[in-house]
């Protein structure tokens, strides 16, 4: 009955109903959609400065999808100003002796490449990349001098790397940034709304009508947690089924009865974080500052954006009290993995012992205060 | 405008806000939580792989390879495997990003100078990371294969092995790191956080102001008040903006002496700018607040108007100069992408002012558009 009530309260509100939709279906569409880390079109100006044909076919290698040559610069300066300024990523310098060093020298020819790296990221991949192109061209160039000097490089040991990429074969930054996105705004959601929603009736005064009615704290917190779990589950089913499958292309590798069960156990788990903040805030304005306080490290502290080893040591210990990181092995490990319940059962029994947790720390929270 | 009516309300906004212990000190200590919790975990670092390798070989050889990634500062081994089997277990568990298998027939193989092919099979959980892990695998294998060949050849032709190096890379690529030249990611991640902070915090901060009085019903007392529209507006905006400036302050000195990123610009531009941009954001938070009816509301909208543009088309995580399409347009469109370019200039470039201008122009640009809309939102007389 409570339930509904919330459910009611929840679909009057029009601002809260566009705010859902935006965060379910809109900003999972915006991150599926929008910018990746992955290095596309890095944009590079070029100084030839020998142009013979051989230089030219060297350039000519630096190509989309990796780079994109947006024109020349004549001077070390003129160049460095556009990094500068932002407006290209990578110089690369091509000396006046290039051809004549490469084809008669017995030292190594040297192209040079400057490379912005204000993002790490993307700095690295572009020398790596540039790299393998300059290696590639000069083993080319190497098989001709040999068959000149009458080696046969063809009876050289040689090693090649055969690359798979599991999960996500295309490397595919889309399906990452919309799982993570819907990971972020459904954990925001699911503690903000319960934490509002008992601020707000306590501010109105409904909340004395709610406990003076024969209801325990306990009834009154599992009906908002519950009527967040059912908001959040509809949401999460326009996330996957209205976004992720059809428009980003996400696969849903596992069992769909198994992701939703536990999708609703870690949004009833940390709604009961969401009460508990409401239990112990006095205002509005406190609410959505212990929100934050709260949210932001446990998605921040997940996993979600970046992968545990790459974080402190300490951080690790994090992790385990982090709702979300017991969740991810679920959204991930189904959605991408096809993981099945023997796999998850550990991380279900913590999510369900994080949100015992929570609900305990609300239940004392509204005793304290009204008990 | 009065001057003096602004400094009215100023001050009765500042009481409201300092009667409010916790709200006080959370305005302070979440900008210093966000970019404490931000810096540590969001690395760009591809260090420690945690790698494992199923050696069918069992050869001198076949170590030997293995050797190359065991002793690469980019991974660390855990061990080797018995079976493919183990291998799907590791990956699906996390455990390992990384398995390299060695086929049979390693050593022969390559002893009798043909090609031999090993395999790296790569968890893609984080696209990023993985791409980067593939370029690693990617130049070791190559470095190991060329070193393989010069090693024949300078058997073969005489020659030293330096020499046969030169004959079979004969043209080498210099690569110059500009800005960051260690590749340490805090570097460039602590600038870009104070941008992201500054893009919520303020705009947080002042998106209740209005709505609050809305709610408690003593917006009466101003719309019947002699205090005009841009006098109230602007009362409101400046405690708040003040606050977002002392924290705008704390987070550069986070960035610069905590994660020691390099400051090398003039500071006095980016100071200029970074006033300029927190009264931007504060404003963003005040037309919210004189356009919704709730404090609830406020807060949610608030609270994702600034997140996502400042994460994805900021710069923050692809620079604007490689977007392209409705991306660079949108990143156009949001006031996070031109501080950006200041941050990043001020910290890692070193350049100031007669580069930057234009993106300090379009912020104070943007700002006074925020403000006009807010004064044109906000009406004394209520509409429904």
């Amino acid at each position: 009955m409570l339930t509904v009530k919330e459910l009611e309260q929840c679909a009057r509100d029009f601002v809260l109903v566009a705010f859902m939709a935006y965060s379910f279906v809109g900003a999972v569409y915006i991150s599926g959609t929008g910018v990746t880390q992955d290095l596309r079109n890095a944009t590079i100006l070029v100084h030839d400065a020998d142009n013979t044909p051989q230089s030219r076919s060297l350039l000519y290698r630096f190509r989309q999808p990796y780079f994109k040559r947006i024109g020349t610069y004549t001077g070390e300066s003129a160049g460095l100003a556009r990094l500068d300024m932002g407006t290209a990523m990578l110089l690369l310098d091509i000396p006046e002796d290039f051809e004549a060093t490469l084809s008669h020298s017995a030292r190594p020819a040297q192209v040079q490449m400057l490379v912005d790296t204000s993002n790490v990221t993307l700095g690295y991949l572009a020398a790596a990349y540039g790299q393998q192109i300059v290696a590639e061209y000069a083993q080319e160039r190497a098989q001709e001098g040999a068959r000149r000097s009458g080696l046969d490089l063809r009876v050289l040991p040689s090693v090649e790397n055969v690359s798979r990429v599991w999960y996500n074969p295309n490397l595919n930054g889309h399906w990452f940034n919309a799982i993570g996105q819907w990971l972020t705004m459904m954990t925001v959601i699911a503690v903000l709304l319960p934490a509002t929603a008992l601020v707000r009736e306590r501010e109105r005064g409904t909340l004395e009508q709610l406990l003076v009615a024969p209801l325990t704290p306990m009834q009154i917190m599992v009906s908002k947690a519950l009527a967040m779990t059912l908001v959040n589950l509809v949401g999460t089913a326009l996330s996957v089924y209205a976004v992720m499958l059809p428009l980003i292309g996400v696969p849903f590798a596992g069992s769909a009865w198994l992701f939703f069960a536990t999708t609703a156990l870690y949004v009833f788990s940390i709604a009961g974080l969401g009460l508990a903040i409401g239990a112990f805030a006095r205002s509005s304005a406190e609410v959505g500052m212990l929100v934050i306080l709260i949210a932001v490290p446990v998605t921040a502290l997940s996993g979600t954006w970046t992968a545990p080893e790459a974080m402190p040591e300490w951080s690790r210990y994090g992790l385990q009290i982090s709702p979300l990181y017991h969740f991810l092995s679920c959204a991930y490990g189904i959605l991408l993995r096809g993981a099945q319940l023997r796999v998850l059962w550990s991380s279900i029994l913590m999510l369900a012992l994080l949100g015992a947790i929570a609900f305990g720390l609300a239940w004392l929270g509204l005793r304290r205060k009204f008990g | 405008m009065n001057l003096r009516r602004v400094a009215v309300v100023a001050r009765k906004e500042w009481r409201e806000i300092s009667r409010d212990r916790v709200f006080l000190a959370l305005a302070f200590a979440l900008p210093v939580m966000w970019m404490l919790v931000f810096g540590y975990t969001m690395t760009f670092d591809v260090q420690n792989v945690p790698f494992a390798v199923l050696d069918y070989d069992h050869s001198a050889q076949s170590r030997d390879f293995a050797y190359r990634f065991v002793s690469s500062r980019y991974f660390e081994f855990r061990g080797y495997l018995t079976s493919a089997h183990e291998m799907d277990r590791l990956l699906e568990a996390a455990e390992v990003r990384l398995v390299i298998t060695i086929p049979e027939h390693f050593e022969r193989d390559i002893a009798a100078g043909r090609n031999a092919r090993i395999a790296t099979t790569i968890d893609g959980t984080f696209p990023n990371r993985a791409q980067t892990i593939q370029a690693y695998a990617e130049s070791i294998t190559q470095d190991y294969s060329a070193r393989l060949r010069a090693h024949r050849i300078a058997a073969q032709a005489g020659i030293t092995e330096d020499r046969a190096l030169t004959l079979m890379q004969p043209l080498r690529l210099e690569i110059r790191y500009l800005y960051n030249q260690a590749l340490r990611s805090s570097w460039s991640v602590a600038p870009s956080l104070v941008m992201f902070t500054l893009m919520f915090v303020p705009s947080l901060l002042t998106a209740l102001v209005v709505v609050r009085e809305k709610e408690n019903g003593s917006i009466y007392n101003i719309y019947c008040s002699t205090v005009t529209r841009a006098e109230f507006l602007l009362g409101k905006l400046f405690p708040s903006a003040t606050i977002s400036y002392i924290d705008a302050l704390v987070c550069t000195a986070i960035a610069v002496y905590y994660f020691g990123a390099p400051f090398k610009a003039s500071p006095w531009f980016y100071l200029l700018a970074t006033a300029v941009y927190v009264v931007c954001t504060a404003s963003i938070g005040l037309l919210v607040s004189t356009l919704v009816r709730s404090q609830n509301a406020a807060l949610m909208i608030a609270s994702i108007v600034g997140i996502i543009p400042a994460i994805q088309f900021s710069g923050m995580i692809n620079p604007v100069a490689i977007l392209e399409g409705s991306a660079w347009v949108q990143a156009h469109l949001f006031p996070a992408m031109y501080f950006e370019n200041i941050v990043l200039g001020s910290y890692l470039k070193g350049v100031g002012a007669e580069t930057l201008w234009t993106n300090l122009c379009v912020l104070g640009g943007y700002a006074a558009v925020l403000m006009a809309l807010s004064y044109h939102a906000f009406r004394k007389r209520q509409t429904h």
